[in-house]
């Protein structure tokens, strides 16, 4: 077996647990608040406050299963972009230990930080071509709020998972997760700051389950 | 002579230096007047004057003060606006609230050291806190980075209540009741972005700005029963501190002025509430003005007016003598006049009194011996042992006496006419009856010229007067009408009403009065020259007229030519009385 069969056999290998688990789907809809704003052709997501509840203006939710899961080996990169003065996306559900870039897309400074108990950084001011971009490794689940320190109304919200198993709903609130194990969890669905909502699932391996959230 | 004519000219003295007082008396209330009136004009115009430069002063001194507040609200504005500072608040982490306001603040709290040498010119901080919700100081890690407190000032800085705007308020440094450091504080309320809700207050402390103004005008702080007013002695501040919080508590006004002596000297203190409706204790702003120069200039014009004052009255003096002497003159003329005709009117006055007296003695002295002679011709007469020629001088004699006493009786009546002492109670008397009267005596007198008598009179004709004096002026000149009448003549009696007159006319024939007599004819004593042969005594018309006159009437001599003389005789017309025809 040469070094082509010991590629094939990691391959295998590192598709196994893939392969063994990755056989339950659920999918569902999440009853979110209604939007604050008239329906438009929203192509931006904006964090805004309202009663000290941070939230997606239009509402989004992020659904995951929640459990223990063996933490990732490596170190997924994800981007939240600063452009038009805004987060891009401006809620982003990682994974903990997940490396996320802050790409500045505007012309001008910004100085990305945060004071949330799930992680403080502060990557100070920067220009758009800072090479390499900006980034930090959120190692902590929670909540992390982004805050620029020159834009002060710029708001970006982290939502640090411990699982691999999440996906962020349709502005409808229809959602599809897939390659779940089987067996009992917990799905939750994150509607906001102040508010995550969650089922009892059992997982049966090619089984598509249907679960909403009211 | 002499005693007169020197009384007169002290008189006249007398009436001139009471000319002069009087004058002087004028022109001092006047001067006065107007010295008065000068003295509160330039009171009130240096009083505005010193109002205006004050006002003036204190503008300006505000308008520093509003532009130094104005550039504070809005940095201390822009300072709890910064997102280090809200995430701190917002996301729980309080330990990074001073490290991040530290970054934040740095260029406020630079050179802090400069500003305290330079004074309080700069907008530069002295010393900064948060507030938590509940209005207590959040400690600082490191107080030496946020400007040292003593526990006083701390005291002060925490509120009951955070403030939802921001607020202004002067916070002591403790030391002495008097003259310590005063921070101007700044407190500005931090509003949570997430919620809205009032979360934090940052406090920032100015040293206060302290401006001594041009004309001396200074200003400093009171609060807290103390006076910060560094450019002025402790002890002045202590006793002016006093005098500030008892005006304060007395008046409710948030701002006001009033007059103090500070060292001796006299000054305007404007006092100013800083902080109306503040979370922090009231503090005013003290101005003090010295008025030296201000008090000096009104005692110089003082003196100026008071000198113009004397001058005027010396001027006013001077003129008033000059006027009194030229007015005088003509007054001393008419009192010296005046004196002679009040003599002269009262050596009349006595001349006709003793006059009178001698008359009324006369007739009444008189009276006796004529009583006595008659009465003594006529017991002679009665005796029958004369010769008849006897008889007829004593008959004749008896007839003087007769004239005699009627002379007396005229006289005294006349005298008591001019002495006043006649008066007449009016009555109607019926002067139709009392003429038929006398006409019929007129006939039966013996020794009448044979004349006619035509008679024109309406019957019950009333006038007004005392029926004695009536008819003794119609006696009189019937009596004459007959006396003067010639042999186979007449006389004429007519009388007509006058509106209120009774006209009675009497005429006769005869010889007419002389044009050169008819002028004296009723006067005294007169007696024209033609008549002699005519008994009289020429009294009778004369008393005649006065009586007339008495009564309200009047008898003048109409005519006296071709044989005709006539007299007018004026009564005043009277109601006859229905009970009283007589």
């Amino acid at each position: 077996m040469g070094l082509r069969g010991l590629l094939f056999f990691n391959a295998i290998f590192a598709l196994l647990p893939i392969t063994v688990f990755a056989d339950a789907v659920v999918e569902g809809h999440v009853e979110l608040p209604k939007s604050h704003s008239a329906p438009v052709m929203a192509k931006r997501y904006e964090i805004v406050t309202i009663g000290g509840v941070l939230s997606p203006q239009p509402p989004l939710a992020v659904v995951y299963l929640d459990g223990s899961f063996p933490k990732s080996t490596t170190t997924a990169t994800k981007q939240i972009a600063q452009k038009d003065l805004a987060f891009l996306p401006s809620l982003l559900p990682v994974q903990v230990g997940t490396r996320v870039e802050f790409p500045n897309l505007d012309d001008t400074y910004h100085s990305i930080f945060s004071y949330s108990p799930a992680k403080r950084f502060d990557v100070g001011r920067y220009r758009p071509d800072e090479r390499p971009i900006p980034s930090e490794v959120f190692d902590m689940p929670g909540l992390v709020t982004l805050r620029c320190d020159i834009h002060e109304h710029m708001r970006g919200l982290i939502l640090v998972l411990n699982t691999p198993y999440f996906v962020v709903t349709n502005p409808e609130g229809r959602f599809r997760l897939g390659g779940l194990p089987s067996g009992h969890y917990a799905l939750k669905a994150w509607i906001d700051s102040k508010t995550t909502r969650e089922q009892p699932v059992d997982l049966k391996a090619d089984t598509v389950l249907h679960v909403d959230f009211p | 002579m002499n005693s007169p004519a020197q009384a007169k000219k002290r008189s006249v003295v007398r009436f001139r230096t009471k000319l002069v007082a009087a004058m002087m008396l004028v022109v001092s209330a006047l001067t006065a007047l107007g010295l008065y009136f000068t003295q509160r004009k330039v009171a009130t115009t240096a009083e505005r004057d010193l109002q205006e430069n004050f006002q003036a002063e204190v503008v300006s001194l505000h308008k520093v003060l509003a532009l130094r507040q104005t550039a504070l609200t809005e940095r201390c504005g822009q300072l709890v606006s910064k997102p280090r500072i809200h995430a701190a608040l917002e996301d729980n982490a309080l330990d990074l609230l001073y490290p991040s306001a530290k970054d934040e603040l740095q260029d406020l709290m630079e050179g802090q050291e400069l500003s305290q040498a330079k004074g309080a010119s700069s907008l530069h901080a002295r010393f900064y806190r948060f507030l938590d919700a509940t209005g207590a100081i959040l400690s600082p890690p490191n107080p030496k980075d946020v400007g040292e407190l003593s526990t006083e000032a701390m005291a002060h800085l925490a509120l009951k209540k955070l403030p939802e705007v921001q607020q202004i308020g002067y916070v002591s440094e403790g030391g002495d009741a008097a003259g310590g450091a005063v921070d101007e504080v700044m407190a500005v309320p931090i509003f949570s972005t997430e919620t809205g809700e009032l979360i934090s207050a940052l406090v920032v402390g100015f040293k206060p700005l302290e401006i001594v103004g041009g004309a001396g005008l200074k200003s400093g702080i009171w609060v807290n029963g103390r006076l910060h007013l560094p450019s002025l002695a402790k002890p002045a501040q202590l006793a002016l501190s006093d005098e500030i919080a008892s005006a304060i508590t007395k008046s409710d006004r948030v701002q006001n002025n009033f007059n103090v002596t500070i060292s001796g000297a006299p000054q305007l203190l404007f006092y100013k509430l800083l902080n109306p409706e503040s979370v922090f204790p009231p503090a005013y702003e003290i101005c003090v003005y010295p008025l030296t120069e201000s008090v000096a200039q009104q005692r110089r014009l003082r003196w100026q007016i008071g000198g113009a004052g004397a001058l005027l009255l010396l001027g006013g003096f001077m003129v008033s003598n000059f006027m009194a002497r030229r007015l005088s003159v003509p007054v001393e003329k008419l009192a010296i006049d005046s004196e002679r005709n009040r003599a002269a009117l009262a050596s009349t006055s006595e001349k006709l009194k003793r006059s009178t007296r001698y008359s009324a003695d006369a007739s009444h002295q008189l009276k006796s011996p004529v009583t006595v002679l008659r009465a003594g011709l006529e017991t002679l007469l009665r005796c029958e042992d004369f010769r008849p020629e006897v008889y007829e001088e004593l008959s004749a004699l008896l007839h003087q006496t007769h004239r005699l006493s009627g002379v007396i009786d005229d006289l005294l009546l006349l005298s008591r006419m001019d002495a006043g002492h006649l008066q007449i109670e009016s009555e109607p008397v019926n002067l139709s009856q009392l003429v038929d009267e006398w006409l019929d005596d007129l006939s039966a007198l013996p020794d009448s010229p044979e004349f006619r008598i035509e008679k024109k009179l309406p019957v019950g004709l009333h006038v007004a007067g005392e029926k004695r004096y009536t008819s003794l002026i119609v006696q009189n000149l019937l009596e004459n009408a007959r006396k003067y009448n010639r042999p186979g003549g007449r006389i004429r009696v007519s009388a007509h009403e006058n509106a209120n007159h009774v006209v009675l006319t009497i005429g006769n024939t005869g010889r007419p009065i002389a044009d050169a007599e008819q002028q004296h004819i009723f006067e005294r004593f007169h007696r024209g020259s033609i008549r002699s042969a005519v008994s009289g005594h020429g009294l009778g018309l004369n008393l005649a007229r006065q009586l007339a006159r008495l009564h309200g009437g009047e008898i003048r001599l109409v005519q006296s030519a071709d044989d005709w003389t006539e007299f007018e005789t004026c009564f005043r017309v009277a109601q006859p009385a229905p009970n009283r025809a007589s």
